[in-house]
């Protein structure tokens, strides 16, 4: 990657976090209070725990599943010490300053908090995240995929009944039908994979296959094969808040199954409601800016800071190659 | 030989825009799957609308002027029409072997379902005659502006010198100045130019989906207080929708949406859905923004869901207008609708259809090749291809 095509991109991670921020509207009544919130029965009218409502992460798991210290950029290059706790924002983010970083946390994934990768596994990811603005998925605003999305810094909306379980994401308008009772699997593999639950007690177990192997866990690089098997767990802590676990099996990128956990928080703002967020627009000057006839985005001038930004056509597109030959 | 490839990408390019009404057979193996014996309701005591639902049968949007005074067909006009429209497809019909419009073709054969005529002979039910409301001024001159500028791109090609339907209007000549010109407002539909993502249809940028559609299937999923419809439609253009049932008032009108805002309530037990807050981005017809649409869905019986939708935009049409479809039931446990909105993932034509364009333009430039602004690529698959005869200008049903 050209040290400066990446900008545009960041811009628009940015650009994304700060969409995210009036992704949830307050109705407020004419007298100017915030209307109370609808009542939330704590059991739907079959007696099991009421999930439906508007839910969102609280955490950093987005940013990397793993624990790790905040890091000052969210692409970083080596400063002027050779150690990695000594690195400085690169150019991408440098304009966004304190906004740029990345927050530390103390992760998500259960027991050692290790992921456990086969050797050649752990290369690529250090490679995805070496190359995070070339490679995530997330960028490009393709389907986030199973479990990414419930811990995406954006609402998802639960529409709960008898024999199916809707999940609306707010991320590129994804989704998925949890389907309780008999069904056949899709006719081919799928971002979102497949979901077939069951209650035991007061847990919705969900069992998730069928995957492509094309998305990532989270903005670190860490990945898994179209092999994975995921089992998720969502128990009711509070009406208002759901422990949600995935066990992740993938024996093609994992010496063993692991698992992540975390607190999943119910949307209490009165009128809640999913705003969209059409994020394949918004991807299109990263995605397609290169083979525009007049490129839009090549300086960014500000005060204090230019920006220039070259294009190119990504290395081993097979369009591009078969056209130049 | 580059410009063969172009031309095919073009093609893929262009079956892709068709999706909002000829889509791949997904016919059910039995009609019922595990439905309630009767119209039933939720654990909760809500109207029940669950389930995996579609329109079986191909009825055009707007009656054709030669059934003008027919509501409903017999059974034997709709085998007749079958028949009609089987050829219409062109299934057994091959062109110049190896040609681009052959190549088209097959992959017409093969994406193009054929539904079976429906019983009405027009989905409009309102007005009476199933036809539009005539078009407001406003309206009349918006299109003409838009139908001008598409036009004028596509006066130096080959379209336009044979005077093909997709020319009607225009004239041949030289590269117009209006080339470097922006289209009147912004562009959802092919343009013959290819300067950027914005010049190609939405549905070649994979966001084609519109509000209101007729065609496809919906899964409807409800809870207390919202009923979900997501939307297998078009050619990996799904989407999700989430419909906040009670007494909430619409979003701010700052805030304008591809889908608008969806506001349901129960009157008795038809869901009502209140839908504002449109986008300028999207279109459907000439509407953008100021399209209003009022909803509704009513169980009829353990296999048929009514749905009706009346459409308002005073800037657009003279009065409302409403349709209406029954759609059916669909096997819960076969699942066969399970088709990801996968466009964007995949799509490649986007991008090869302005890299080609970018190397015409080098190629030209250095006096190795035609101008590209001469070819089509918006059009030019109208006698032998179908697609454009079949869907008219702006994808509209039928």
């Amino acid at each position: 990657m050209t040290k400066t095509s990446a900008i545009a991109v960041l811009s628009a991670v940015v650009g994304a976090g700060v969409a995210m921020a009036f992704s949830l509207v307050l109705a407020q009544t004419p007298g100017g209070t915030t209307a109370q919130p609808a009542p939330r029965p704590a059991r739907t009218a079959d007696g099991k725990p009421n999930f439906s409502g508007i839910w969102q992460a609280n955490n950093e798991a987005y940013w990397d599943l793993q624990a790790h210290e905040a890091r000052p950029g969210m692409v970083t290059q080596p400063g002027v010490y050779p150690q990695e706790y000594a690195r400085v924002p690169a150019a991408p983010v440098l304009a966004l300053g304190a906004a740029a970083g990345v927050p530390g946390s103390i992760g998500v994934v259960e027991g050692d908090g290790q992921i456990p990768y086969k050797p050649e596994a752990a290369a690529l990811k250090q490679e995805n995240g070496a190359n995070w603005v070339d490679r995530d998925p997330e960028l490009k605003c393709y389907l986030p995929g199973i479990p990414r999305a419930m811990y995406m810094p954006y609402p998802f909306q639960i529409v709960q009944s008898t024999n199916k379980i809707q999940m609306a994401y707010t991320f590129a308008n994804a989704a998925r039908t949890i389907h309780l009772d008999k069904v056949e699997g899709p006719p081919d593999d799928t971002y979102m994979g497949h979901s077939v639950g069951r209650w035991e007690g007061d847990t919705l177990v969900v069992d998730v296959t069928s995957f492509n192997g094309r998305n990532w866990f989270d903005r670190a690089g860490n990945f898994h094969s179209a092999a994975l098997k995921l089992t998720e767990r969502f128990t009711p802590i509070t009406p208002d808040a759901i422990h949600y676990e995935a066990t992740i099996e993938d024996p093609e990128t994992f010496t063993r199954a692991w698992k992540i956990s975390m607190p999943i928080y119910r949307r209490l703002e009165a009128n809640a409601q999913l705003v969209e967020y059409p994020c394949i627009e918004f991807a299109e000057e990263f995605l397609y800016g290169h083979v525009r006839k007049q490129p839009l985005v090549k300086r960014w001038e500000s005060e204090t800071m230019i920006v220039d930004i070259t294009r190119k056509v990504p290395p081993g597109d097979k369009f591009y190659d078969w056209y130049r030959r | 030989m580059k410009s063969r490839l172009l031309g095919a990408l073009a093609i893929v390019v262009l079956i892709a825009g068709i999706t909002g009404l000829l889509r791949l057979a997904r016919v059910p193996s039995d009609g019922a799957g595990s439905a309630p014996a009767a119209a039933g309701r939720t654990a909760w005591g809500d109207p029940d609308l669950q389930g995996i639902w579609t329109d079986p049968y191909q009825t055009p949007l707007q009656r054709p002027p030669q059934f003008a005074s027919k509501e409903v067909f017999t059974d034997q006009e709709r085998a007749a029409l079958d028949q009609q429209r089987a050829a219409i497809l062109r299934r057994d019909q091959r062109v110049e072997r190896g040609s681009e419009r052959d190549v088209a073709g097959a992959y017409n054969a093969v994406f193009q379902s054929v539904r079976p005529t429906g019983k009405r002979t027009s989905l409009v039910v309102d007005p009476p005659d199933g036809r539009l409301p005539p078009l407001t001024e406003d309206a009349t001159r918006r299109n003409a502006a838009e139908r001008e500028f598409r036009l004028a791109l596509l006066q130096p090609t080959e379209t336009c010198k044979k005077g093909d339907t997709a020319c009607a209007g225009g004239k041949y000549g030289p590269v117009s100045p209006r080339r470097n010109e922006l289209p009147p407002f912004y562009n959802t539909g092919r343009l013959n130019r290819n300067d950027g993502p914005e010049d190609r249809s939405l549905t070649e940028r994979c966001i084609g989906a519109v509000l209101p559609d007729f065609g496809g299937y919906r899964r409807i999923v409800q809870s207390p207080g919202a009923v979900s419809i997501f939307y297998d439609t078009g050619q990996g253009q799904g989407w999700q929708r989430v419909i906040p049932v009670g007494s909430s008032p619409h979003l701010p009108s700052s805030i304008r949406q591809r889908f608008g805002d969806s506001r349901g309530r129960w009157e008795g037990d038809t869901l009502v859905v209140d839908v504002t807050n449109f986008s300028p981005k999207y279109s459907y017809q000439a509407a953008r923004d100021k399209l209003h649409l009022v909803e509704r869905f009513k169980r009829l019986d353990a296999n048929t869901v009514e749905y009706s939708v009346t459409v308002e935009d005073p800037t657009t049409w003279t009065r409302p207008w409403t349709v209406k479809q029954e759609l059916v039931k669909q096997d819960e446990q076969a699942n066969r609708i399970y088709y990801e909105p996968r466009c964007h993932e995949g799509n490649y034509g986007l991008p090869t259809m302005l890299l080609g364009t970018r190397i015409e333009e080098r190629a030209f430039s250095q006096g190795q090749g035609p101008d590209p602004a001469t070819k089509d690529t918006a059009t030019d698959f109208g006698n032998e291809g179908g697609v454009d005869a079949l869907t008219g200008a702006g994808g509209a049903i039928f």
